[in-house]
């Protein structure tokens, strides 16, 4: 059967034209209003063609359990993060399948603090859905609807507010800029130049959801903004995800920085001129963030892969930052979630205040190389391979995780071997100094795995 | 409570029988019917309509359509915008002459019609199967909100009529259009007109500020004022605008049965034809067709019935005794703006006030009345009234194209089971108050005794 849709922690996930129909939605609106009880719920999506057929269809389940939607309209995932919390809303609904193909889309729950549903949270509006008996309002009962206009200019103020605007606008950067069609092109452009002073070259920049480039800011999607950032001698390139978390860079010579070098350079930034404290982010992020956070004396707290699990660890322990190697950065004075925003915002004050270009501040920290394979698997062997993995590492001394797979630290070195969630495939990754340790990593653990 | 559907159209209780799920699905069946294409959509002012708009507005992206929002709209307006937009169809939310809490989605065909209710059930088939459109992602449909729809079709109107008398008539109106659909639209309608507009409950509300029936029980608060404030004619409208009672300027609420038989009888007088009417409106009409030598059918209850009629017999007016009329050269929808500006032609042109209009007409006394009973007891109950009233030694002529029609030579009664509610309607009419009270009361009685 073709995958066409995913209910899970991230929220409800399918495709669209198959699975994820107006029904589906209205209903799991439904299940969410139930959830959060009658009030105000907030309701922003990306650039995708679907995103207004699904609003709609969120609009009516939401109304027909008493709950008053609070459009926002076409705005960063970030943005409506924010405003959930700042509106004093019962939660919000993120439509946006964020990096996933255009033929996804998805509904994110956010609940009345600005974040997203944690696996328990999430478990238990599943089970609300699923028992299908949903307490409907009578008309004289059913609320009417709000439109929210500036939820995107309150966001940015948060920001403006954390970084040090006249410094970056002294420097008058010239950046270009790839909205992938999505999110970025309606707001990205003209932020940076009205609110950071920067003169931009903006490369996708028609908010029409039909991306013309692969939507994930990945190296090799990033050939032509590289080009752009060349052909105008701009001083750093930025590439979003459709809906405005995730940031990637490219350096002064349109070079990409690879993903974790957005958290890297961030966190370098924070941990020098905002606020001491560790660094929170996931065990496949790369060790070049270890390497920032140790030169200012601070350590790196090491979560399961999702946004929500870094949140949370950074809320528990109070720090300053934190994020994702997959280029989202998290700094919760503004708000504890991946923003995209505040990514380029640090980024432009890391460069205003070294005064250098950015590929030598990024020669200032060390590179790592990651090696990759994927090993077929009889199916339920994985349990007991993943055992004896773990003692393998064990004997060799690494500090072993269970948050994702089996995660052996060596301190300079690390690799992380974990099941597939698509295929019956155990993936190995491995990162060390050079290209020829990261093999070594990856070669060994497949000779464990056969015995 | 339950969910009545039809060929034309779905109306339910809302929060009860009609759900944001039964819309979307009604909308989505709609839509494939259609086969996509460009579709209206408009709705009134209750409370629920928006919910449902928004639930339609979902399933007719997802189906591939390019919706024209012409957002609150009258329904009439709404039916006779579809051919000049060349839409494939519309679809109209609106809880019309009901009472609060009870709303319906009617599917309009590419000439403004009604879907003909003798056409076959292609639309309650497809809803049955669950047969829907799903465009894929890059084909789903879009919205454009839709403002300046009106002037066209108030030129349209003012052509139609003779304004030149009607605005040297310098004549006062009151509208009440119970804060629904029309309210917007009356000042332009008086304008065009040149008349001095008085408008009651005509800001647009989720409410209902009087019962929504125009009758002459709604009429009190307008009939109270109409002297002191020099007007020369009332108007009582339904929140659809499809509906319309009158109010002489004496302040003497007239039956909604005299908006019909004011209209056939200006209308016929000028150029005569066939007209159709319902097997329950009152015998002034069978007077008046006789009277212009005009050929008169009757059909089923309900626009879709009359329309279809019209068409296939060629007519030149239909229209119903619960107050509505359509004149099918200039639009196929009930239209009570088309009602009011007819009323005031027949009063400008004529030189009459309303009440000598009303005067002038042949006078019958008629009684309605509502019995409780559920549809399978109602069904049972007609059947036995049939069989009873066939026995008597008296027994009329019997017609049964609706329910159940008598005739004698000095009245008529009728029953039927109502379509929206549990409910059985009795209507007797008769040349005299006493024969009409009486066959009501023995109709009644039989009724009940057999339920």
């Amino acid at each position: 059967m073709k995958e066409s849709l995913k209910v899970g922690v991230s929220g409800v996930r399918g495709v669209v034209g198959e699975s994820f129909t107006p029904q589906l939605a209205a209903t799991f609106a439904q299940a969410f209003g139930a959830f959060v009880g009658r009030g105000p719920v907030v309701i922003g999506r990306d650039t995708r063609p679907s995103g207004i057929m699904l609003e709609q269809a969120v609009i009516a389940g939401l109304q027909s359990v008493g709950c008053t939607p609070v459009l926002l309209g076409i705005v960063p995932t970030p943005t409506l993060l924010v405003a959930t919390k700042a509106l004093g809303a019962r939660g919000g609904i993120a439509i946006t399948a964020s990096h996933n193909a255009a033929e996804w889309n998805a509904l994110k729950f956010v609940n009345r603090a600005g974040l997203f549903l944690d696996e328990t949270r999430a478990g238990e509006l599943y089970d609300l859905y699923h028992q299908g008996e949903f307490p409907l309002v009578p008309e004289a009962e059913l609320p009417g609807l709000t439109t929210e206009h500036g939820a995107f200019a309150r966001h940015m103020e948060r920001i403006t507010n954390y970084v040090d605007v006249a410094a970056i606008r002294a420097r008058h950067f010239k950046v270009a800029v790839d909205c992938v069609n999505g999110v970025g092109a309606v707001f990205t452009p003209a932020w940076l130049r009205d609110a950071l002073g920067c003169e931009v070259v903006a490369l996708h920049d028609q908010p029409s959801g039909i991306f013309a480039r692969g939507p994930e800011p990945v190296p090799e999607n990033l050939g032509q903004l590289g080009q752009l950032v060349r052909r105008h001698g701009c001083a750093l390139g930025f590439a979003h995800d459709p809906d405005g978390d995730r940031l990637a860079l490219l350096d002064e010579y349109g070079q990409p920085l690879g993903e974790d070098f957005t958290l890297a350079l961030a966190a370098w930034q924070v941990l020098e001129r905002h606020a001491p404290g560790p660094v929170v982010t996931t065990v496949s992020t790369s060790l070049c963030v270890d390497a920032v956070a140790k030169k200012f004396g601070q350590d790196v707290i090491r979560t399961k892969i999702g946004e929500i699990n870094v949140v949370e660890k950074i809320l528990q322990l109070g720090a300053p930052v934190g994020g994702e190697g997959s280029g989202g950065v998290i700094v919760p004075a503004v708000h504890p979630c991946r923003c995209a925003y505040i990514a380029m915002a640090l980024v432009l004050e890391l460069l205003a205040t070294h005064q250098r270009p950015v590929s030598l501040l990024c020669g200032e920290i060390p590179h790592y190389h990651i090696a990759k394979t994927k090993v077929p698997i009889v199916a339920d062997t994985a349990p007991e391979l993943l055992r004896r993995l773990r003692r393998r590492f064990e004997e060799r001394g690494a500090h072993i995780s269970l948050l994702d797979g089996v995660h052996a630290n060596f301190g300079d070195r690390w690799v992380n071997v974990r099941r597939s969630n698509t295929e019956p495939v155990l993936r190995v990754t491995a990162e060390a100094a050079t290209t020829a340790e990261a093999n070594t990593l990856v070669r060994t653990a497949l000779e464990d795995l056969r015995g | 409570m339950t969910l009545r559907i039809a060929s034309f159209g779905v109306r339910g209780f809302v929060g009860v029988s009609l759900t944001p799920r039964v819309a979307m699905d009604f909308a989505g069946a709609f839509a494939a019917h259609l086969g996509g294409g460009r579709v209206l959509l408009g709705r009134d002012t209750r409370g629920s309509s928006a919910m449902l708009h928004a639930a339609s507005l979902s399933s007719l992206v997802a189906a591939g359509c390019e919706v024209l929002d012409l957002g609150i709209c009258p329904t009439p307006l709404l039916q006779y915008s579809v051919r000049p937009r060349a839409a494939a169809g519309a679809l109209s939310i609106s809880g019309g002459h009901n009472a609060m809490g009870w709303n319906s989605l009617t599917f309009i065909g590419p000439d403004g019609e009604f879907l003909d209710p003798n056409g076959g059930e292609a639309v309650l088939d497809r809803y049955h199967a669950g047969a829907f459109l799903s465009a894929d992602w890059a084909h789903v449909g879009t919205v454009q909100p839709v403002t300046n729809f009106s002037s066209s079709y108030f030129d349209a109107l003012a052509e139609w009529l003779d304004v030149a008398a009607i605005r040297a008539a310098k004549l006062t109106v009151l509208i009440d259009p119970v804060g629904g659909s029309g309210c917007a639209f009356l000042e332009e309608f008086a304008q065009r007109l040149g008349v001095r507009l008085l408008p009651i409950n005509a800001q647009p509300s989720a409410y209902l500020a009087r019962e929504p029936e125009p009758r002459p029980r709604s009429a009190r608060q307008m009939a109270g004022i109409i002297s002191q404030l020099g007007g020369d004619a009332g108007f009582l409208l339904s929140s659809d605008m499809t509906r319309l009672s009158l109010v002489s300027e004496t302040g003497e609420p007239a039956s909604e049965e005299f908006t019909f038989a004011v209209i056939a009888n200006h209308v016929l007088g000028r150029h005569t034809g066939t007209v159709v009417t319902n097997t329950c409106t009152t015998r002034m009409i069978d007077d008046i067709a006789a009277k212009h030598d005009a050929r008169l059918v009757k059909t089923c209850v309900g626009q879709a019935y009359i329309v279809s009629a019209l068409l296939d017999e060629q007519g030149v007016l239909g229209g119903e005794g619960s107050g509505s009329a359509v004149l099918p050269d200039f639009s196929r929808a009930f239209d009570g703006f088309l009602m009011i500006g007819l009323v005031l032609e027949a009063m400008a042109q004529h030189g009459k006030k309303l009440s000598e209009l009303l005067g002038a007409l042949p006078r019958y006394h008629i009684v309605k009345r509502q019995i409780r009973c559920d549809s399978r007891h109602g069904y049972r109950a007609l059947d036995f009234l049939q069989a009873q009233l066939r026995a008597r030694p008296d027994a009329g002529t019997l017609d049964q194209t609706d329910g159940l029609r008598m005739d004698w030579p000095d009245g008529w009664v009728h029953a039927r089971a109502s379509r929206t509610e549990q409910l059985v309607r009795v209507i007797s009419e008769a040349q005299t108050r006493e024969i009409a009270m009486q066959r009501a009361d023995e109709i009644e009685r039989l009724i009940e005794q057999e339920i």
